[in-house]
């Protein structure tokens, strides 16, 4: 147990953690208090910076680039974001054939124009603005390719590229001319206006750090947060300003054991499928032996009837019998091998079928956790009331908290083992995943089984099932994540 | 519409009426309303391609944020080419697209649109039939271009053989515009012209 949670045995503050995301809660590690040592980390290794600090991220990369190679510091920024910040690759690059790549990267205008389109060249009148078609300016301001526009038309340009988003990317005004305008040249010609400065500084923030591998912009709502990592796997980080968790890769919500690529095949299908999938997450069912309507009020999936006492299985509505067995049948489906010989009708129902087989218990589990945490809720009360009834300490009743985040941290991975398990094809790598997943889903119903009755277990018996669990859950990603 | 916008607008139509290259190389601008966002393009067929003799027009509307944004420009005039919608008239040219530029003008895109007629691209297609035609049957291609410019743009030349079949069609009780597109997709084949349109 860490200090901070030793503070809080003066119970005057504790209740606030009920605020905390426990979907992805990082700190709590109940691994440590039921002696399963994980191999690995799910937390990628990363840092929280702000603006500032990314700007100095930036700026660190600027000067290392000026370091290498002679080329004028507004030019490395651009160099640098056209090539993922690598600072080797642009040294060797510019050693190999400098004008060249210096013109690829949009810095440095092209020789001669294929096409003798533009009406520039034929009008010789000076301080003539050939987009707005006016003369007798004074200034024409022109980027590296020295073609001269006035300031007027500059800023229109820019504004109107800001509209389509474009930021980093504006060319110059000149048919088939490719360079891009500097930010210190964007800047000057927008200085007196505060709003597009504002916007364009936002676009540009959002393509640099968009363009850089190892920072990502926090996916909190608002948050300005800029995650730094150097993280390859879909590992997870959590924001400390706004405590959101996602994946460090992808910044989907966290998705292990699946990779970043099925994880948004899986969520591309669930939109376009939405509409057939969306009748099953109704929230009641009839009882299979009895007929009375259940509804479903925790997160177990383990139901008993009120009325007839039966026990069945919430997701295949078989007996809960049936699911004791070591092997458990109900998170499995099973590949008909006729399937290539059917129909093409009958191999689409079957295709939303195992579709439907999947989702439905992604969503499930997902609505599960969101019973849970009222679960958490009542389990905090149940605590306060008996300490202050002088029935031990807070400390004493810490396992019952410990239980309810290891079930969810335990069925947050089991709610995603079903998109990996529906992109896997039928071979004896699926057949082991699947093995552990249904080892994995019974010991997450048995856990909140006991959980939801956590005054008739005894601490051993409830220990012995987080054990259990979080072993499962710690096998599944060794095998099949890290 | 901008003050830069109307006063570029403005400049562009005095350059494409008084500059004598013009007439030369038969392009024309007429304005269809005061504030210059609906104008009207003229270009004629250039010698030596199908659309020679025919006089092609075109709708140009300007947008908002004319000269940063490109004008939207397509065929009024129906027209057989690999780059042009036959049934809507839309074109596939890049300077209408991402490679406008705010210094390119009306002037520009026209003389682009007339070297796109003597020049088409088709790996670039905005029309796969006619593209596929222009590949493989290129004399089809040629002659059903003619046709087409006779047909619509009030080209001279006529091709006898081919008006019969439309008049087939027409006896048939086709409507003759409706015609004349499937017979130009079918290369001119009448039996796969007819099961095309009854079938
Ligand atoms: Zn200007
Ligand atoms: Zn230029
Ligand atoms: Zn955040
Ligand atoms: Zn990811
Ligand atoms: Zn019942
Ligand atoms: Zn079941």
């Amino acid at each position: 147990m860490d200090d901070e949670d030793m503070s809080c045995t003066s119970g005057d503050d504790y209740a606030g953690y009920g605020d905390e995301d426990y979907y992805n809660e990082a700190d709590v590690d109940a691994a440590d208090d039921v002696a399963v040592t994980p191999t690995h980390s799910e937390e990628a290794d990363y840092e929280c910076l702000s603006v500032n600090q990314v700007e100095r991220v930036f700026i660190d990369g600027v000067n290392s680039l000026v370091s290498r190679i002679s080329i004028n510091e507004k030019f490395a920024r651009i160099l640098l974001q056209a090539n993922h910040w690598d600072v080797d690759k642009i040294a060797r690059l510019v050693r190999n054939d400098r004008n060249d790549f210096l013109r690829k990267c949009h810095i440095d205008a092209k020789p001669e124009p294929k096409r003798k389109l533009s009406s520039t060249q034929s009008v010789l009148a000076k301080g003539y603005c050939s987009v707005c078609a006016m003369d007798g300016y004074t200034e024409l301001p022109h980027l590296t390719c020295g073609h001269c526009f006035c300031e007027h038309c500059w800023k229109s340009h820019v504004e109107s590229r800001l509209s389509e988003g474009v930021a980093s990317r504006i060319e110059c005004m000149e048919s088939e001319c490719e360079v891009y305008a500097p930010s210190e040249f964007v800047l000057s010609i927008i200085k007196n206006s505060p709003v597009i400065k504002l916007k364009y500084e936002r676009f540009l923030l959002r393509d640099m750090v968009n363009s850089h591998p190892h920072l990502k912009f926090c996916v909190g709502n608002e948050c300005p947060v800029i995650i730094r990592s150097t993280e390859v796997k879909p590992k997870r980080v959590t924001c400390m300003q706004c405590h959101t968790s996602f994946c460090v890769k992808c910044g989907a919500d966290y998705h292990a054991p699946t990779s970043c690529e099925t994880i948004k095949q899986w969520m591309t299908k669930c939109a376009d499928d939405s509409e057939t999938a969306n009748y099953i997450s109704a929230h009641t069912k009839d009882c299979p032996q009895c007929h009375s309507c259940i509804e479903k009020a925790g997160g177990c999936n383990h139901i008993q009837c009120t009325r007839c006492r039966h026990h069945f299985c919430w997701m295949c509505f078989g007996d809960w019998k049936s699911h004791g067995s070591e092997y458990y049948e109900c998170s499995r489906y099973k590949e008909n091998p006729s399937v290539a010989a059917e129909a093409n009708h009958v191999k689409a129902r079957r295709a939303l079928e195992k579709y439907l087989h999947y989702f439905e218990r992604f969503e499930n589990h997902s609505k599960s956790l969101k019973m849970e945490e009222e679960l958490r809720d009542k389990i905090r009360k149940k605590i306060d009331d008996k300490v202050n009834e002088h029935n031990g300490t807070w400390i004493d009743w810490q396992y019952l908290h410990k239980s309810v985040s290891l079930l969810t941290k335990c069925r947050y991975t089991l709610q995603y083992t079903y998109p990996f398990a529906y992109f896997l094809s039928a071979t004896p790598r699926k057949n082991l995943f699947e093995y552990q997943q249904a080892q994995l889903e019974k010991e997450v119903e048995e856990l909140a089984w006991a959980v939801e009755r956590a005054d008739g277990t005894a601490r051993g018996a409830l220990e012995a099932h987080m054990h259990r669990a979080e072993h499962k859950r710690q096998t599944l990603l060794h095998d099949f994540f890290f | 519409m901008s003050n830069i916008a109307f006063n570029r607008l403005q400049r562009e139509c005095k350059e494409v009426v008084t500059n004598s290259e013009i007439s030369e190389t038969g392009i024309m601008i007429e304005i269809l309303n005061e504030n210059l966002t609906e104008i009207k393009g003229h270009i004629r067929g250039p010698p030596d391609t199908p659309y020679a003799g025919g006089m092609f027009d075109l709708d140009i509307k300007i947008p908002d944020q004319y000269p940063f944004s490109p004008p939207n420009v397509k065929f009024s005039t129906k027209i057989w080419h690999p780059n042009v919608s036959s049934q809507t008239g839309v074109i596939c040219l890049d300077i209408l697209k991402d490679q406008w530029a705010a210094s390119l003008t009306l002037r520009t895109v026209l003389l682009s649109i007339q070297a796109l007629m003597c020049t088409p691209e088709p790996k670039d297609p905005q029309d796969a039939v006619v593209a596929k035609q222009y590949m493989e049957k290129p004399a089809v291609f040629k002659a059903t271009a003619e046709y087409w410019t006779t047909k619509f743009a009030k080209g001279a030349v006529k091709n006898a053989g081919y008006q019969a079949l439309v008049d087939k069609l027409k006896d048939m009780g086709v409507r003759e515009e409706e015609a004349v597109s499937v017979l130009s997709c079918n290369n001119w084949d009448i039996n796969r012209s007819t099961v095309y349109i009854f079938s």
